[in-house]
């Protein structure tokens, strides 16, 4: 993981500054849809242009900083798009490029070594990844329609639909731990399995997994201390009957 | 006991501090103490001047108990003792290598650091230490042979808790705790061969 000056993020820093100190913020941004270049521009000035909360990109940005940031005003309802947006993009990122990449070290690895365990390790990581999978699955096609359709709810000021009867709080059940697997991945890799002299390989894989664990700990986050609390009060909100 | 001992005290009074460090001197246990005030500090401290013992306000594990289990994991020459003056949690306390209270007397506070430093010297940090034992070597077997918490218990005629605790062990020595990533280990370390796993 890359090693960054930790400091608590403000909306008037340059937006540059803030990245050049913290390259994962580059990851945060593209996840929130923005792109480079950002000049000299502030963070209040980007966020502002391309119709994000100044709060919420800074509530996500400090996490990413290892500063535990909450404003003043929790999140509001009609931030649940941008933070569903942030989630899904996240996801896409997760099985579109960060695990086929391991994979394919991982398969790499099991070419230039090709004594048996390496077979257990792939199948490993395969297994892991289709759990992974299913845990992504299940909240971008039950979660995230069901918390839009209480967004829809709320802002049509229509009452809640009955018979819906799911809440989040069983998503909370739902969402186990998948970064414990990595974790096991990381022990074996260093401190138990041979390998032929093949520094790079192992090297890459270690920082691959550092790096996607580092962002599944703030994806999980993001979920447990942002969306979970968020969602329940949109749920009380419509029980109350607005 | 004739060896010296360095104490590391990690609190914001004081009073509470220097008391301490004052009391234990009273006793004739010979220490070095140093003091600083977070749990962030521990660690640059070790790497400056090695301490045996660290002496800890539970209040600053208990937010910080992943933070906490790390640097544990990591000192692993170190013995934790909480220096409690306030109610807290059995749970939290239970984290310790043992407890001292405001009301102790300069030789009980002396008794249990002398206390777990021979125990240290008993056990002789060696290498060994992180190695698996013959009985959890032959939990692992059985794990890797796909046999639930149950079946193993039945096999090697001990109950389930102590497979459960057999099971902690092997994860906190090796780092890993889902089975298939054991099995991998029981291979990797020939406790098991490739061929007799079953799919």
């Amino acid at each position: 993981m890359y090693q960054t000056v930790k400091f608590a993020l403000a909306a008037d820093l340059k937006m540059s500054e803030i990245i050049l100190n913290n390259p994962y913020l580059l990851l945060l941004l593209e996840h929130f849809g923005i792109d480079a270049p950002f000049q000299e521009k502030s963070v209040n000035t980007v966020c502002k242009e391309n119709g994000l909360s100044t709060d919420l990109f800074l509530t996500f940005a400090n996490l990413y900083n290892g500063v535990q940031y909450s404003p003043d005003e929790p999140p509001s309802f009609s931030d649940i798009m941008a933070i569903i947006g942030f989630l899904k993009n996240s996801h896409k990122f997760y099985s579109d490029e960060i695990y086929p990449g391991i994979l394919s070290t991982i398969r790499l690895m099991a070419k230039v070594n090709d004594h048996r365990e390496m077979t257990l390790v792939q199948k490993f990581f395969v297994d892991y990844f289709s759990e992974v999978t299913e845990h992504l699955d299940y909240e971008d096609k039950v979660v995230f329609p069901y918390v839009l359709t209480l967004y829809g709810q709320i802002s049509e000021n229509k009452p809640p639909e009955p018979g819906v009867e799911y809440s989040v709080q069983q998503y909370k059940e739902h969402h186990n731990d998948i970064e414990e697997k990595l974790n096991d991945l990381k022990s074996l890799l260093i401190k138990y399995l041979p390998q032929k002299n093949d520094f790079a390989i192992r090297r890459k894989l270690l920082f691959d997994l550092s790096e996607l664990e580092y962002d599944l700990i703030i994806h999980s986050k993001i979920e447990d201390l942002i969306l979970i609390p968020l969602v329940a009060r949109m749920e009380s909100f419509l029980k109350e009957g607005g | 006991m004739n060896v010296n001992v360095n104490i590391i005290v990690v609190e914001t009074s004081p009073l509470v501090s220097e008391g301490l460090a004052g009391l234990l001197n009273k006793s004739g246990l010979k220490c070095q103490f140093s003091f600083i005030d977070s749990l962030g500090e521990l660690e640059l401290s070790y790497a400056k001047r090695k301490f045996e013992i660290v002496v800890i306000n539970p209040s600053y594990v208990q937010n910080n108990s992943k933070t906490f289990n790390s640097i544990r994991n990591r000192l692993i020459n170190v013995r934790w003792i909480g220096l409690v003056y306030a109610w807290h949690d059995p749970e939290l306390l239970s984290l310790f290598d043992s407890v001292i209270t405001i009301s102790d007397t300069s030789d009980s506070v002396a008794n249990k650091i002398t206390k777990l430093i021979s125990d240290e010297n008993q056990q002789g940090h060696s290498p060994s230490q992180d190695l698996l034992s013959e009985r959890e070597i032959d939990v692992l077997k059985l794990l890797a042979a796909g046999k639930a918490n149950k079946e193993i218990a039945d096999k090697l005629n001990i109950s389930i808790n102590t497979v459960i605790s057999h099971r902690k062990n092997i994860s906190q020595k090796t780092g890993i705790k889902s089975v298939s990533g054991l099995t991998i280990y029981a291979v990797v370390q020939k406790h098991v061969s490739i061929e007799s796993l079953s799919e």
